[in-house]
């Protein structure tokens, strides 16, 4: 009885595990990079990402099962541009050199995109982020989704050659919807392209150029330390001379100091997803959109 | 100066609620040496706050508020015990167990739940810039509630009760301090709890001398800290643990003169002064002259405050070169800031940019940062190189300094035969 049981379970095991090997182990260090990953890979890939919905993937702090998924992958996919420093270090412990940078089975996902706000080495002025790299939430933007894919699609289709037409049939097929879907949300949110607009971190750049938006300042100058009074005083000042009566927070950032600015400046605080799965509605790339664009409508209307 | 008051008062006010409440509690807690019970029980509510978030209960709801009472009311039963337990075991060690266990704990759900995150970080920086008049309105009834409690029964509070009175005790602090961690992050309520009391207690032997000298030292101080940090652009709750500290450094340094003989404190001071004064130049002539490339703290200081200095030893080709990398490296950070302005403007303004413009824009970006990183790369190089040339007559200088600075009796070691 026993023996057969383990037999049993050997078998399923075997099963499992061929069944697993034959769609390919992605791992991307985000859950928009898994998002897109699995817009072109469809059901012949099983991705994962490593920073877990809802967490800010820039503080992250990796887990022992990350070397676990890092060792079975074949394909990793990263952000670059410093955002996610952390994974050089998972890579390097992991030790495999096709997944490690420029290896065939890595992809720096930034890779030919138009970076923002670039400023040297040096930590730029007031805009939140303390690397020289540029700006790097640049999947906000739709259209980089495009590149993003690109990339994605010429390494799955180098490492599993076999399927490489129904990933690029795959990438079309996503592109040609998230066309439609650029168009419909240029539409909607058409009437805020006069509206000045404060965030709390300056995750925005690439969503803001697309749209047309206006961000005019952030409540947070350096990652990490609270906003001195002066500043908030200048953005509270500014925000009422120019009249901005959104300030936008992501949600795993201090509501506390957003609900200030927002009452002193006579505005409203909207709460945006700046990746899949920090708000429940942004389950993958296309509805993170989506809910963007319905908060930021619906809080225009309201005003 | 309108923007200032305006932004200033209602934390001044929240400040001048948590001093009160928090230097009675602190002369307390120093009498009991239980220095770090605050960070324990604060962490604590935070670790029920995040059970709360857990179940599924939002943030700032009688739920969450019930959770993180009840987790406190439980630390306050274990800190109440920890005193019998404590003989072997210093208590601060059990104290910090409680600490420690909790926020890691805490980590452990957070793992599960990542909107709590926020919480929890939140808990530990707080902000109390942004707190106001309803922050007011919800302490000063609780604390004037916990006040009065705590002086009916001011003969159990003593210290050296029994359990129960050790529980009132910590349970009515962990109420407190639950509600101000919340508001002013632990950095800053720990600051409010220790520093006032340590100065009252410094100076005074009565209960109501040290509040009254803490109440009014904390006042001044938490009004200083929040200028400063209106004036010099800081973060506000670190800028008031600064000037919290830096308050504590003087009193302590005014603590001999009040209380010995003042003739003798003077002296011992000035001599102290001198030898500090007369170490730091022989460190910095050494340091000049072992490695004269590496950083020099004193120079750099120097230079810093009176730019000028430099032109007493660069030559005037140093001078020059060092004059056109500053202006270069000035003049590359000016063009990199206007074209990041206009990308900035094309956003919403006028025809908007395509991505091969904005590309360029970028490769120009990463250029001017390389250029700007050389010409600083120039600068450093020059100055090394003069410090290197001048390194034995410019420490021969420091050390005849520091000479003249160090409190040696210098007659008295002279030999008399020759005078």
């Amino acid at each position: 009885m026993v023996l057969r049981s383990a037999l049993l379970v050997a078998l399923l095991a075997a099963v499992s595990a061929a069944f697993a090997q034959e769609r390919v182990q992605v791992v991307t260090t985000t859950t928009d990079l898994r998002s897109l990953a699995v817009a072109v890979g469809g059901d012949r890939i099983v991705a994962v990402s490593l920073v877990p919905p809802g967490m800010d993937a820039e503080e992250y702090q990796p887990k022992p099962q990350d070397v676990l998924r890092l060792k079975q992958a074949r394909l990793v996919v990263r952000v670059g541009l410093d955002f996610d420093l952390w994974v050089d270090r998972l890579l390097a412990q992991v030790g495999r050199a096709e997944i490690s940078r420029g290896g065939a089975a890595y992809v720096d996902a930034s890779l030919a995109i138009a970076v923002l706000e670039l400023r040297g080495m040096s930590v730029g002025p007031g805009d939140g982020h303390a690397h020289g790299s540029g700006n790097p939430h640049y999947w906000l933007d739709p259209k980089n989704a495009e590149t993003i894919t690109a990339n994605i699609l010429e390494t799955l289709a180098r490492i599993d050659p076999a399927n490489a037409a129904a990933y690029e049939a795959n990438r079309q097929a996503f592109l040609t919807r998230l066309t439609t879907k650029l168009a419909e949300w240029e539409m909607r949110l058409s009437p805020l392209r006069t509206m000045p607009i404060v965030a709390y971190h300056n995750s925005w750049p690439y969503f803001a150029r697309r749209f047309r938006l206006d961000f005019v300042g952030f409540i947070e100058t350096k990652p990490g330390v609270p906003p001195s009074p002066s500043h908030l005083a200048g953005i509270v000042r500014d925000m009422r001379a120019r009249g901005a009566r959104i300030v936008v927070r992501e949600p795993n950032e201090p509501e506390r100091d957003v609900a200030f600015v927002a009452s002193r400046a006579g505005a409203q605080v909207v709460t945006l997803a700046a990746s899949v799965g920090a708000l429940p509605r942004a389950d993958d790339y296309i509805s993170l959109f989506d809910a963007n664009v319905e908060a930021l409508t619906a809080a225009a209307a309201t005003r | 100066m309108i923007d200032a008051l305006q932004f200033l008062w209602p934390p001044f006010l929240v400040a001048v609620c948590l001093v009160g409440i928090h230097a009675y509690f602190g002369i307390q807690v120093l009498a009991r040496k239980v220095i770090f019970v605050d960070l324990a029980l604060a962490q604590i509510a935070a670790l029920g706050a995040t059970v709360a978030f857990m179940l599924g209960h939002p943030a700032q709801s009688i739920a969450t508020y019930g959770y993180s009472l009840s987790f406190t009311f439980l630390a306050a039963v274990l800190l109440a015990f920890t005193r019998s337990w404590g003989t072997r075991v210093p208590q601060e060690a059990l104290i910090g167990v409680i600490y420690v266990v909790a926020a890691a704990t805490a980590i452990l759900l957070i793992d599960r739940a990542p909107q709590g995150a926020e919480h929890l970080k939140q808990i530990l920086t707080g902000n109390i810039l942004t707190s106001g008049f309803n922050d007011v309105a919800l302490i000063v009834p609780l604390y004037a509630a916990v006040g009065l409690l705590h002086w009916v029964l001011r003969r159990h509070m003593a210290g050296a009760g029994s359990l129960v009175w050790e529980f009132v005790f910590y349970a009515t602090f962990g109420i407190v301090v639950t509600s101000s961690v919340a508001i002013a992050g632990v950095l800053l309520v720990f600051s409010f709890l220790i520093i006032p009391a340590a100065i009252g207690v410094m100076f005074a032997d009565s209960l109501s001398r040290q509040l009254a000298i803490g109440w009014i030292a904390g006042t001044l101080v938490s009004a200083a800290g929040l200028a400063a940090s209106f004036v010099f652009d800081l973060p506000t709750g670190a800028a008031m643990v600064c000037a919290f500290g830096v308050s504590l450094a003087l009193a302590g340094a005014l603590y001999p003169f009040l209380r010995s003989d003042r003739r003798r404190s003077m002296h011992t001071a000035v001599t102290t002064v001198r030898w500090v004064g007369a170490i730091i130049l022989v460190a910095s002539a050494l340091q000049l002259v072992l490695a004269p490339r590496a950083d020099q703290p004193l120079f750099d200081f120097a230079e810093y405050v009176v730019p000028s200095l430099r032109a007493v030893y660069f030559t005037r080709a140093e001078a020059t070169t060092f004059a056109d990398a500053s202006e270069h490296a000035e003049r590359y950070r000016t063009q990199a800031e206007q074209l990041n302005e206009t990308e900035r403007r094309n956003r919403t303004e006028g025809q908007s940019l395509d991505d091969f413009t904005v590309a360029r824009i970028s490769s120009f970006l990463k250029s001017y940062g390389e250029m700007s990183k050389g010409e600083q790369f120039v600068m450093g190089e020059v100055r090394m190189r003069a410090r290197e040339r001048i390194r034995w007559p410019a420490a021969l200088g420091l050390l005849a300094a520091a000479l003249l600075l160090a409190p040696v009796p210098w007659r008295r070691l002279w030999p008399r035969q020759i005078g």
